[in-house]
């Protein structure tokens, strides 16, 4: 009886847990951008956008260089990914951090790293740029599908005298494909809704839909075009996701995990692993390199200057010391952490219970979670000003609504983190659990939160990281003596002076050395 | 036992702060909320005179760059997120005024956006620094100049303006279509001048950069420590400066107008228009304010700036931007 009734209660909580992450997404997401829609969207105005060449021309630019930015990150993401899902090697740490890195520093920083190299804006870095950016993504999501794949299949097949490209194409394939369907989807809409990249490393001719939505409402006071122009953005990146949403019968059955394999056993082709990570590093770490460099020397001369006054504790030109910021990052992506994973395992818990009769519930679940990539920075943030400016809802102003923030751009990353690990623990360990007397709260922290652990502290991380970086809708929201890293880098890098520009610099390098810590401890 | 006397002493205390903050209004300590771009960083601790002479605490809070803050409050006229708005420039005025998003606004500070140029760069080659806009598109100064795109950059569309004071409607598209393929256009001030440009942090390829009359004393103020200078490595020219002005003013919808008021007023005195050289590096515009010496000897505030009236610039902004980008592109 007792028993009964608690698995009731069990159940009701659930129920309105599994209400939060798209309660939390409504909220702070949907009803902004509905709100904007309302209010400024025209027909008319629509009409004439929708038939505008120039915009057509810039929807094709956004097109294209996101494909192809997809396909550059894929060539250096998916050999690094193999290499250090399978081998271990001294070192595999660093490269592992150095490759994740990128994906949360401030555009300007990144950009100035690519510029400073090619010394041309153009295709080509921007390129470069997003393969810096985006390679994180692909190695976070598909690495632990890699790691949990038996090497034994590899050998036997080897074995059985299948060439690599076969082994790879029967054996591997099959099983990361939804993995890397999933992290190439999420490349895609990163690249295609990209502003920072573009508009620093593209040069004035090279317009994508992002940019012009940021040009067109805040430069020229046209929210009614800006509008039109998010709506069709949305559009494009929803139908993205229809097209690559993972396959409901996945084969989860393959795996059983096995550590690497350390690469000083001297593996096949111990010099393809070596490539495989060595180049992708170059290719990702020289724009930081370039930070670092520049932090360190002004024209040609080696200056220690900046680093000592800024660990010293002042910015030169700002009203904020150099700890305050720090704190104020790491409180911010603290509580982004702590909010995004909470969400995240509640909503991947939901889409992991494979119940044919839950399957319209997922459905809307992953939809409305995929969100936060959808929408524009640029319509969100001027979303929530124009929304939550009345009492009791008098939101735009207050200092938590910066974490929340962070935490809806970072929900569908931690959620594409965890769900393919709560679909790996195999149910007969939770029926076992049940069986032998444990509760449903025990089976939980017991065997799901145990087997979860690697994935959580990864999605800790990336969350932490994606707020300490996040500069887009953090720049529309109202703030007081809330300066983090990434506002001080830009206001530093935006003015004049040897000692204000390498200070910035200074900054952009102490952010790069937090978030490897952030990132490659998990 | 113990619990509750613990308990009922907490309800007490608490009690007791209540009372006392509710007292501490009725004195009205009233706080009066500044809002500003993101840029704004005043001298440290300027405000406190202001509170101690009339009781008034000033809370800034920032929301962007300019060109965000200003279209997030006219988006909001009406309800605004503070009392006193900062930081509408004469580009940008026209459009605050047709949304009366302010009830009165002044003239805060100007700031002048001119071509900078690398002093020793020019030391070390045959040709002297240009003198005037119709300077650059001479053969030898060809390929020396980096400005910014004019749509996402307020320097380079300052610049752009400029062209158009001097040259006038209808013939500065000739000077662009000459400058065509001898220009680079960067994305923002942080590329153009510390990336592109020869006399900054950046060691680039451009020896002419679109900057603020202002940058050469900031470049000396703060000069690396261990090659602390004089004087400048860069220089002004004057002709080819755009006066760039900003307002201040109460927002309309403001609890608090009176002592919204009384802050523009200190604003706009000597004390704080003083500060304002070395902190945001702006030419104050209160008559009676004094220049520090740093501006007096290296900044740059053009005696006839070039000048387009902020209706003008409202009305043929957008026809202006897509005529210079069909020339450039």
């Amino acid at each position: 009886m007792a028993e009964r009734v608690e698995s009731n209660t069990a159940m009701t909580t659930r129920r309105l847990l599994s209400f939060l992450p798209v309660g939390f997404v409504a909220v702070f997401l949907v009803l902004p951008f509905l709100n904007t829609v309302a209010t400024f969207f025209s027909v008319s105005t629509s009409r004439d956008v929708l038939s505008d060449p120039s915009i057509l021309r810039i929807l094709w630019f956004s097109l294209w260089q996101a494909v192809l930015s997809v396909l550059a990150t894929m060539i250096f993401a998916i050999p690094a990914t193999w290499a250090l899902s399978r081998f271990q090697f001294p070192g595999a740490r660093l490269c592992r951090g150095l490759l994740t890195t990128p994906f949360v520093l401030p555009s300007i920083v990144v950009a100035a790293g690519v510029l400073a190299i090619s010394q041309r804006t153009g295709v080509i870095s921007i390129l470069w740029a997003h393969v810096v950016f985006n390679v994180a993504v692909v190695l976070r999501i598909v690495s632990p599908r890699w790691a949990l794949l038996n090497p034994r299949y590899e050998e036997s097949a080897a074995t059985l005298g299948a060439s690599p490209w076969q082994t790879f194409a029967h054996i591997m394939w099959p099983n990361i494909r939804s993995a890397v369907n999933s992290a190439a989807a999420l490349v895609f809409t990163y690249c295609f809704t990209s502003f920072g990249v573009i508009s620093i490393v593209g040069g004035f001719s090279r317009r994508t839909i992002e940019t012009e939505i940021f040009t067109q409402s805040v430069r020229l006071g046209n929210t009614d075009v800006a509008i039109t122009l998010a709506v069709l953005q949305m559009v494009v990146v929803l139908l993205v996701f229809q097209i690559s949403r993972p396959s409901p019968l996945q084969t989860t059955s393959t795996h059983v995990s096995s550590a690497p394999i350390p690469l000083h056993t001297k593996p096949r082709g111990r010099w393809i692993v070596l490539v495989s990570v060595v180049v992708p590093v170059i290719v990702v770490a020289l724009p930081l390199v370039a930070t670092l460099i520049r932090s360190i020397s002004y024209r040609g001369r080696l200056s220690f200057h900046a680093w000592s006054s800024v660990l010293g504790g002042t910015l030169p030109q700002l009203t904020v010391s150099t700890w305050r910021v720090i704190v104020t990052s790491l409180l911010f992506s603290l509580a982004t952490a702590i909010l995004a994973v909470a969400l995240a395992l509640i909503a991947a818990q939901q889409m992991g219970r494979q119940w044919f009769h839950y399957a319209e519930q997922h459905r809307i679940l992953r939809f409305v979670t995929s969100l936060p990539l959808v929408v524009s920075a640029a319509t969100l943030g001027l979303g929530i000003v124009i929304t939550y400016n009345t009492d009791p809802f008098a939101w735009r102003s207050h200092t938590w609504l910066i974490p929340v923030v962070h935490a809806l751009i970072a929900l569908p990353v931690a959620i594409r983190i965890l769900e393919p690990a709560v679909q790996a623990i195999p149910p007969s360990l939770r029926v076992g659990a049940a069986l032998l007397g444990a509760s449903p709260w025990h089976t939980w922290l017991r065997i799901d939160i145990a087997l979860l652990r690697p994935a959580l502290l990864r999605s800790v991380g990336i969350s932490a990281a994606i707020s300490l970086g996040e500069f887009g809708v953090t720049s529309f929201l109202t703030r007081s003596n809330s300066t983090t890293l990434t506002m001080a880098i830009s206001q530093l890098l935006g003015r004049p002076g040897a000692l204000t520009q390498q200070s910035g610099y200074v900054l952009a390098s102490l952010l790069i050395v937090l978030t490897m810590g952030v990132t490659s401890r998990a | 036992m113990k619990r509750l006397f613990v308990f009922t002493v907490a309800v007490a205390s608490l009690a007791a702060c209540t009372s006392s903050t509710s007292e501490n209004v009725e004195k009205k300590p009233a706080t009066v909320t500044l809002l500003a771009y993101d840029a704004f960083t005043p001298e440290e601790g300027i405000f406190d005179e202001f509170t101690n002479d009339t009781g008034i605490t000033v809370k800034v809070i920032t929301g962007g760059d300019s060109g965000v803050l200003v279209s997030k409050a006219i988006l909001t006229a009406g309800n605004p997120e503070g009392d006193v708005l900062w930081g509408v420039d004469n580009t940008m005025l026209s459009r605050a005024e047709q949304a009366s998003l302010l009830t009165s606004y002044e003239p805060v500070n100007t700031g002048d956006i001119c071509i900078n140029a690398d002093k020793e760069w020019f030391a070390n080659s045959d040709v002297p620094i240009p003198t005037r806009l119709e300077d650059l598109v001479l053969p030898q100064y060809r390929g020396l100049l980096v400005t910014q795109d004019p749509v996402a950059s307020s320097p380079g569309l300052g610049f752009l303006l400029g062209t158009i004071a001097h040259f006038g409607e209808g013939k500065w598209q000739t000077f662009w279509e000459a400058l065509k393929g001898h220009v680079h256009i960067a994305p923002d001030w942080t590329t153009a001048y510390t990336v592109d440009f020869s006399g900054s942090s950046g060691n680039g390829k451009y020896p002419l950069v679109v900057s603020y009359g202002s940058s050469p004393p900031a470049e000396v103020l703060y000069a690396d420590p261990s090659n602390p200078i004089t004087e400048p490595t860069t220089s002004v020219i004057e002709s080819t400066c755009f006066r760039q002005t900003e307002y201040v003013g109460v927002m309309r919808g403001s609890a608090n107008s009176p002592a919204a008021e009384t802050l523009v007023k200190y604003l706009l005195g000597k004390r704080f228009q003083e500060s304002m050289p070395l902190s945001l590096f702006v030419f104050p515009v209160n008559k009676e304010a004094v220049l520090p010496d740093l501006f007096v000897k290296f900044a740059v505030r053009a005696k006839n700036p070039l000048t387009v009236s902020p209706q003008d610039i409202e009305g043929n902004r957008e026809k202006w931007l897509n005529e210079w980008r069909a020339i450039l592109l």
